[in-house]
């Protein structure tokens, strides 16, 4: 009666499909961490009904999905946010921060925390291929949650317009990603983390460095507060969610 | 004509068409039995013959399998989509082998192969009350053994209290019984007590403070055998071991919860484990509706229709649906609140409402049963330090090997502190303050596993944490159907965490579907 039992890692190997590679590739990687005959079966045999059953559909990418919803929407009850509609490019760069341990390993940063082992096992091709997933999901409007002082938000935001936009919408140029339509709560988190310097802690983490610095300019956790609030005004930020 | 008929009489009549079985629920509608017999009735559901009906269940959890299983031998077509490896749900035993797929940081048991070496991470005790789980077992022909709850040869640490060092359970109970009852017995001499009681019941209530606390002739607690002897050496006379004063006892906070734990009707004697690890419920399931379940099947959407519930889910990577007349969803409410779906927000919106179970179990195999040379067979010692309790083995006595649930962090912060930890570090923090408990413990340790039911993929919680309020809030919407979809599960009934209360929540939601089918074949008298 028991169910087919696989790894976590049998099971992205499969699931990545690494349907981008060819088997000769998969058995490469395979062997570089560390297979043995059993699995690198299975993993083939995961290959080829992975070619076949892939066509219609992108990537089974449920890792992704588990926490951050079916359609990448975010989920508020686990403090997973939404990541449809995020730019590939951040998306990107931040799997690839995960990655190098430059995010998500003060362990303060609880979500962060739980976010960057899930990066480990990715490589390059793999993070591109969660990119190219997540661009498939149908972002859906997000709902305010955080309520405050929308006017002292607007002068606040004044200094963050320069790289992410006056309406928010993000500057790829200078690395600033959209702020709108994403989740208001993970804002303020984020900010907090810059803020107290467990986020954007390395030089090497050039954008996180700069963010870490700009927002310093908030004076306490209430300015965050203000400043989501505020962002929560622009264009395309205040449709109300179905749910 | 009205024939008169006595109560004898009705009940061997009772007997002679219905069995014994019958004869006892009789008995208990007389009131001529005491009972504690759930008010939920398996639900005698009308078979369909002429015409079936597509049940998804979502979720290989005990209300599932339990819904699966009632549903489908009376003609139901039901499947049930399950998105991780295995069925069961937080019914996990885990022996050699198997697989533990923690988010990010997934394990293999490293447990020896034997039959007796496994831990129950999940579920791990049934109650006697738990009658509907009970009746399932003696139906699936799921063996019991009885399962020790308390010991009072197991030990209590506090580091504040007894200069941190471990003591008998049973030390503890004499000296605090002792000192509660002599305190009682000088208020009763001094006649402080104000209730109306004559000169005999006075008299009675001091000999019940003496037998309570065994207290001396003078009403005095001076030790008691109770507390254990020095040694149990019988070729000499028996003698008490020194008792400790009441501030001392107070000083350990042991008092507060720990030792009424198992005055509570679901954690009181007797108390069974099947034998051979608590999966043997979700195997005996599975022997009747495993046909049913797809596991790696991932639900992205739940819709309702006007006759009817849509669900998709992803299952080697391709996208597939199912249109159901009923949907029984088991689907933990934080990971209902990822899922796209349009259920009224009057019950939806607990799913981002009620704070999910943050629990912690490590398991420890050692190389020797060093506890039951300790006199402790089965049972738990309590500890403040993080691990909070250690629970021995009521299975495989006096075998060599034995594994030790080392860890139970049932919410609070050392849940957290533990959850951040890698796997090894677990171990190493369990096995550390083990020996404050176990002096020596290291050595004995084997191998380990460490199961964080927070950051288990597929699940990410343990049972739901309903206060007082989240229910007046949103529990009635939430065990209402919406349409043809039914919520259920240990997390939609008023016993969490328990798979006693799993299958009442779907014991009710598939009556509700009996009622509903019936209904509609009066009317269209499509039903044989």
């Amino acid at each position: 009666m028991e169910p087919r039992d696989l790894s976590p890692r049998e099971l992205r190997l499969r699931d990545l499909g690494l349907r981008s590679l060819g088997a000769r590739n998969l058995i490469k990687r395979a062997r570089r961490i560390g297979a043995n005959a059993s699995w690198l079966a299975i993993a083939v045999l995961g290959l080829s009904f992975a070619r076949t059953a892939c066509a219609a559909e992108p990537l089974d990418l449920s890792y992704c999905t588990v926490c951050h919803g079916t359609q990448g929407n975010g989920n508020p009850a686990i403090r997973a946010p939404k990541i449809a509609g995020m730019e590939p490019w951040y998306l990107k760069r931040q799997l690839t921060l995960f990655r190098a341990g430059l995010r998500g390993t003060h362990p303060e940063d609880i979500t962060g925390r739980e976010m960057q082992p899930m990066t480990l096992q990715l490589d390059d091709n793999a993070i591109e291929t969660v990119v190219a997933y997540v661009k498939t999901f149908e972002p859906r409007p997000s709902r305010p949650t955080v309520e405050a002082d929308v006017e002292r938000g607007r002068k606040l935001y004044v200094s963050c317009a320069g790289c992410h936009g006056e309406r928010g919408e993000g500057v790829e140029a200078l690395g600033g990603p959209q702020l709108t339509q994403r989740s208001d709560w993970y804002l303020v988190t984020q900010l907090e983390l810059f803020r107290s310097g467990l986020r954007g802690f390395s030089e090497q983490d050039v954008a996180g460095a700069q963010m870490r610095t700009a927002a310093s300019i908030l004076p306490d956790a209430k300015a965050t507060r203000d400043v989501v609030a505020y962002i929560n005004t622009l264009p395309a930020s205040n449709q109300e969610d179905a749910r | 004509m009205i024939v008169s008929i006595t109560r004898r009489r009705f009940l061997n009549l009772v007997g002679a068409t219905g069995g014994s079985g019958a004869v006892y629920k009789a008995a208990l509608g007389l009131g001529l039995v005491p009972s504690f017999a759930s008010a939920v009735e398996r639900p005698d559901i009308a078979p369909l013959s002429k015409s079936t009906r597509k049940v998804v269940i979502l979720g290989a959890g005990i209300a599932g399998l339990t819904a699966a299983y009632e549903l489908g031998r009376k003609g139901y077509e039901c499947t049930i989509l399950e998105a991780s490896h295995r069925a069961g749900g937080r019914v996990l035993t885990l022996r050699h082998g198997d697989l533990i797929d923690e988010a990010g940081a997934p394990q293999r048991c490293t447990f020896d192969d034997e039959p007796h070496l496994f831990l129950n991470a999940g579920a791990a005790r049934i109650p006697s009350t738990h009658n509907t789980l009970l009746d399932y077992c003696r139906e699936l022909g799921v063996e019991l053994i009885p399962f020790v709850n308390e010991n009072r040869n197991a030990y209590i640490q506090d580091d504040a209290a007894f200069g941190g060092k471990p003591v008998r359970n049973r030390e503890y109970m004499a000296d605090a019984r002792g000192f509660l009852a002599e305190l009682a017995a000088k208020g009763l001499q001094a006649k402080v007590l104000d209730a109306p009681l004559t000169k005999a019941d006075q008299e009675r209530l001091l000999e019940f403070a003496r037998a309570f606390g065994d207290l001396d002739g003078q009403h005095r607690y001076r030790g008691s055998i109770r507390a254990g002897a020095k040694s149990y050496d019988y070729t000499r006379p028996e003698e008490k071991l020194p008792f400790r004063e009441f501030p001392e006892l107070l000083d350990c906070n042991f008092w507060r919860i720990a030792m009424h734990f198992t005055e509570q009707p679901d954690q009181a004697p007797m108390m069974m484990e099947p034998v051979g690890g608590m999966d043997m419920v979700v195997r005996g399931f599975m022997k009747h509706v495993g046909a049913r379940v797809i596991t790696h099947a991932v639900v992205e959407a739940v819709t309702l229709r006007e006759k009817g519930v849509d669900v998709v889910y992803r299952h080697n990577g391709k996208r597939e649906k199912i249109a159901a007349d009923f949907c029984l969803n088991n689907i933990p409410l934080h990971l209902m609140a990822g899922v796209e779906h349009n259920l009224p927000p009057s019950g939806a919106g607990c799913f981002t409402a009620v704070p999910r179970g943050k629990l912690l179990k490590i398991g420890l195999q050692a190389r020797e049963r060093f506890w039951e040379r300790d006199g402790i067979y089965g049972g738990i010692s309590w500890t403040t330090q993080d691990i909070t309790q250690i629970w021995y083995p009521s299975h495989g006595i006096h075998k060599r090997k034995g594994v030790l649930l080392a860890a139970y962090c049932f919410g609070g912060p050392a849940a957290d502190k533990l959850e951040a930890m890698p796997h090894a570090e677990r171990l190493e923090l369990a096995i550390r303050q083990g020996e404050k408990i176990h002096p020596g413990y290291r050595r004995y340790i084997e191998s380990g596993v460490s199961i964080a039911w927070h950051r288990m993929n597929h699940m990410l919680g343990c049972a739901a944490e309903w206060t007082d309020e989240l229910r007046e809030k949103w529990f009635a919407a939430l065990q209402a159907p919406a349409g043809r979809h039914y919520m259920i599960g240990d997390q939609v009934s008023y016993h969490p965490g328990w798979q006693q209360g799993a299958m009442h929540s779907a014991l009710k939601a598939i009556s509700d579907i009996d009622r509903r089918v019936r209904a509609e074949s009066m009317t269209s008298g499509l039903l044989a």
